[in-house]
């Protein structure tokens, strides 16, 4: 097994290896630009290469772009692929305090770990690896799926109910468009737009990135808190964060590996689920959720984790375990490469020279990595508002395009941001509204088949209840939906030990809300009821195996809604409006962006860039914050907008229209 | 009937002698409405050689996802009609996804141009199976209606009308669990969530000694499988399976439609691409634009229009 080291490690290939690691963490820190997409841009190239260099080069590539979403989550709250999704929970707290560098570094050098332990396990565990992964059935990752939910609890802290709330709506989201097993057109409302339903990575952009956008036009304050002096890598002090996270990032990178060797989950899920269960186990000195370094070593020691995980029935099944995976299959294939049972058993060299290559490519990854992650932080803290906001806001709309080259998803991606806007102003977090969309689709698939297969054998409850792994992730959920409850009973308990029978229970703490914020609240709650009155109309329509789930979760909505409405009316609690400063600005933000989405089509997509960067940069532009470098920002704006352009066009072969203009 | 000759294509190609240099002329963007990595996108990259190697300009492949491929086909006729622009097409996809709904086009809308392959249905079992033949999985699909569970990809799809066709010709009732694909549904299949697999003959070149083919809907046996019945020869007349081709926008003018389907014809006709091609499993197609096309896809749209009907698909 040794010998194929030195094949793995030419010259040529540690060159590839370079290249792939630095040209994938790039794409990835483009939220739109998903390891997907990295792959398959490169796949024609490595039609040429021998069979391993071409693999190695590809390996690299999925491994630098899903250490490079770490990037915009940590810097802009928006995850740049769905895998780094819990990067940001913990990842902007830490940058909005002045550590973006810290989390940065922490971010890579759990990468690092998590990418060593998913390779480790392809090159010594993948063939029982493989076989215990079929032991997951439709059931099993409908629980799965459950059990990424049960997140909402934690996320939610505040306000539970309106968590669930956001979370049902998120599922009711990934209901639209043609459902691929039930074969019903739903939701769509005759709308040719809606017709590929909601493109998950266009989602995550709208709903966490615009709201940013947003809230950072509306007043002159600084993006992140900027450092007096530079202060390197911040290596020591990152190192010493992992090690204080010593059990945390072990066990994630052991969730990352498990849940990618399952092939119907992959990266968002793992990160969400080792997220989910740091939290859990997890002391620490800061509170999960409000900057602790050991939500990013969770996530992204997790989701690198699940690049060799995935590899696993990729390989060894020949089934791709990741959407990455399938692309690269599909090169193996064009090579001449069989994957499946017979790959490992013949102990072909490929396989090893491929997982050396990996190991390579994710050592690579720690030098790589913290080189351009000082860039990109020192870019987004460096930068000007009147540039940030302009370029950022551009690079979601040609990333959004590029993802399935569809206007259309550009203009749900921004109506979407604003409901986020308008959704978090009443205190509905988009976290959960984004897992509901995540896990949507993965836990109505899991549940119409686990219902038909156990119909058909007259046994549904036994199908769902009764199979040993579904009671595992059962119990997990139920664990880790009641444990924020755990503190709190345990209060009451000592409580009463200690004060005896007499004491009586603490007042609620509090004012009644303003009248204002009720009626708005009215308002919000008012919106989403009737949305769930709209789907439960309308799935009247549909056949009972589309009609299922979504009548289910409306159904559930709406009751959480009632809920929500006694809360609302009887307690009088509601979210206080948020600062209204700026508001003509803010709304600048997504009306040019909805004016770009128009435009571009006659205009082409410099001309519409180039005029959306020029209004967005008059609503960003504060008078005394750089006054000075108006000049310089308009001439470095537009040569952005004008490169990255030709990039998409002529590097990444993305057909942007080119209209009338340019 | 539209196996096809290579002297009806020469006859075409004689008739319209100019037909040769209108395409391609220039760099030609292959668009495909999926995502990366499925069977269309890898038969798209086992052309893409041989086209450029043939005419000397690129051939770019694009993806346009969504809707399980409604996306790319609404559009298809709004692109440029100047050769520059082809995509991807499916059957039985583009004739039973417009009889479901509003998806934006109908089956008449899209000019196929030439077919050049399917991937044949195919009943798969697990290695260790209790059925070895087809008639063993008959005689349990007889005793125990409906516990006969299969796993296929998509509904609507060649895998699920397959099964209803199979399950009226035979006389069974058996139960069928749309997965999101061929990779899932194999999933369930290795791991014993479901008793067999309507899958494809590409199943059986990718999972090797993992698993057995009962019978392969083709009109004779597949290069890869000598050892598998196909359908006919055990009784029931089943010749299926999911049919990919290449469309062009309705604006494009005859002779260039022909030019199209020849130079897709001279791709198909390279001895390296067919070997790569069944090496994987595919079954190879010459139904080039013409007579041929209209004929085959009068045919392919009775035939599963009447099943999608039967498996209340459509109405």
């Amino acid at each position: 097994m040794l010998d194929y080291i030195g094949l793995a490690f030419t010259p040529l290939n540690i060159l590839f290896a370079l290249g792939g690691v630095a040209a994938g963490t790039i794409i990835g820190s483009i939220p739109g630009l998903t390891a997907t997409m990295a792959v398959a841009v490169l796949v024609p190239i490595t039609f040429s290469m021998d069979p391993a260099s071409a693999l190695i080069l590809l390996g690299a590539i999925y491994t630098g772009a899903i250490y490079g979403g770490a990037y915009a989550a940590i810097l802009l709250n928006t995850p740049g692929t769905p895998s780094a999704i819990a990067t940001t929970f913990d990842g902007y707290p830490m940058a909005k305090r002045g550590d973006g560098d810290l989390a940065v570094s922490i971010a890579c050098l759990s990468s690092l770990i998590g990418g060593l332990v998913g390779a480790s396990a392809l090159l010594f565990l993948a063939p029982p690896l493989a076989r215990a992964a079929l032991a997951f059935g439709p059931v099993e990752y409908f629980w799965l799926a459950i059990f990424g939910l049960t997140l909402i609890s934690a996320l939610s802290t505040g306000n539970v109910i309106k968590g669930l709330i956001g979370a049902s709506f998120g599922l009711l989201l990934a209901t639209i468009g043609i459902s691929e097993t039930s074969a019903e057109v739903r939701f769509t409302f005759g709308s040719n737009t809606l017709l590929g339903g909601i493109e998950i990575v266009s989602a995550l952009i709208g709903l966490y990135c615009v709201p940013v956008l947003m809230d950072l036009v509306a007043t002159s304050d600084r993006h992140l808190d900027k450092p007096e002096e530079a202060r390197g890598f911040r290596l020591p002090e990152a190192f010493a964060a992992v090690m204080r996270n010593k059990v945390n990032v072990v066990r994630s990178s052991v969730i990352g590996t498990l849940v990618g060797a399952l092939p119907g989950a992959g990266g968002s899920i793992s990160g969400l689920v080792a997220y989910s269960e740091a939290r859990r186990s997890g002391g620490g000195e800061e509170k999960y959720g409000e900057g602790n370094p050991g939500g990013i070593v969770a996530t992204e020691s997790a989701n690198n984790a699940t690049v060799g995980g995935g590899f696993i029935p990729t390989l060894v099944l020949g089934i791709p375990g990741t959407p990455p995976d399938a692309v690269i299959l599909g090169a193996l294939l064009v090579q001449g490469v069989r994957t499946g049972p017979t790959l490992f058993a013949d102990g072909s060299n490929i396989v090893y020279t491929f997982v050396f290559g990996l190991f390579l490519a994710t050592l690579l990854m720690l030098p790589v990595g913290l080189l351009i992650g000082r860039f990109a932080y020192g870019a987004i803290v460096q930068a000007p508002k009147m540039a940030l906001v302009p370029v950022v806001a551009f690079m979601t709309v040609i990333g959004t395009f590029a993802i399935r080259n569809s206007m259309s998803d550009v203009g749900i991606m921004v109506v979407l941001g604003l409901i986020g806007w308008l959704a978090q102003r009443r205190g509905f977090d988009v976290s959960p509204i984004v897992l509901g969309l995540i896990l949507g689709s993965i836990a109505e698939k899991g549940f119409v088949q686990g219902w038909t297969i156990g119909d058909a054998m007259g046994n549904v409850w036994g199908q769902f209840f009764g199979r040993p792994l579904a009671q595992v992730v059962i119990v997990l959920s139920v664990l880790s939906a009641t444990y924020p409850a755990f503190p709190w009973a345990r209060r009451q308990l000592r409580l009463r030990r200690e004060a005896g029978p007499t004491a009586t229970p603490p007042p609620i703490a509090g004012e009644p809300s303003s009248s204002r914020a009720r009626a708005f609240d009215a308002v919000a709650l008012a919106v989403f009821a009737a949305v769930g009155v709209v789907i439960v109309m309308q799935s009247g329509t549909l056949n009972a195996e589309a009609a299922v789930f979504p009548r289910t979760v409306a159904w559930t909505m709406l009751a959480l809604i009632a809920l929500a409405s006694v809360r609302l009316f009887l307690l009088k609690r509601a979210a206080e409006p948020g600062s209204a400063r700026g508001l003509v600005r803010v709304a600048v933000v997504p009306v040019a962006m909805l004016g770009a989405v128009a435009l571009i089509p006659t205009l082409g997509f410099v001309t519409g860039g180039v005029a959306l960067a020029l209004v967005l940069m008059a609503a960003a532009f504060h008078p005394g914050e750089g006054g000075g470098r108006i000049t310089a920002s308009v001439i470095g704006v537009v040569t952005v907008v004008f490169l990255v352009t030709l990039a998409f066009r002529r590097l990444l072969n993305v057909p942007l229209p080119s209209g009338m203009i340019f | 009937m539209f196996r096809h000759t290579l002297a009806a294509i020469a006859l075409g190609i004689a008739a319209l002698p100019a037909a040769a240099q209108d395409f391609p002329t220039e760099s030609v963007n292959y668009i495909i409405p999926f995502g990366p990595g499925g069977e269309s996108d890898i038969t798209a990259r086992f052309q893409q050689p041989h086209f450029q190697e043939l005419f000397d300009e690129d051939l770019v492949i694009t993806y346009k996802p969504g809707g399980g491929g409604a996306v790319g086909w609404s559009q298809l006729n709004s692109l440029s009609a100047d050769g520059s622009t082809i995509m991807g097409i499916n059957l039985p996809h583009i004739i039973v996804k417009p009889k479901q709904g509003n998806v934006g086009f109908q089956t008449e809308d899209i000019v196929p141009v030439h077919m050049f392959h399917y991937t044949p249905d195919a009943i798969v079992v697990r290695a260790d199976s209790e059925f070895e033949t087809i008639d063993d999985l008959i005689a349990a699909a007889k005793e125990n209606p409906r516990q006969v569970i299969f796993s296929g990809s998509g509904k609507g799809t060649a895998n699920h009308l397959a099964q209803v066709r199979f399950d009226e010709m035979a006389e069974i009732d058996t139960t069928y669990v749309a997965f999101d694909g061929t990779g899932s549904s194999t999933t369930a299949n290795l791991g014993g969530q479901v008793s067999a697999q309507w899958g494809y003959t590409t199943v059986g070149a990718t999972q090797g000694d993992e698993v057995r083919l009962l019978a392969v809907a083709m009109e004779e046996r597949h290069p890869l499988f000598p050892d598998v019945p196909t359908f006919a020869e055990l009784g029931y007349d089943l010749v299926s399976g999911a049919y990919r081709g290449i469309a062009v926008p309705q604006d494009m003018p005859e002779e260039m439609r022909h030019a199209v389907a020849d130079a897709i014809q001279q791709i198909n006709d390279q001895d390296a691409f067919r070997q790569k091609m069944e090496e994987n499993g595919f079954a190879l197609l010459d139904v080039a634009y013409g007579e041929d096309m209209d004929a085959f896809m009068a045919e392919q749209a009775e035939v599963a229009l009447e099943a999608a009907r039967s498996g209340d698909v459509i109405e």
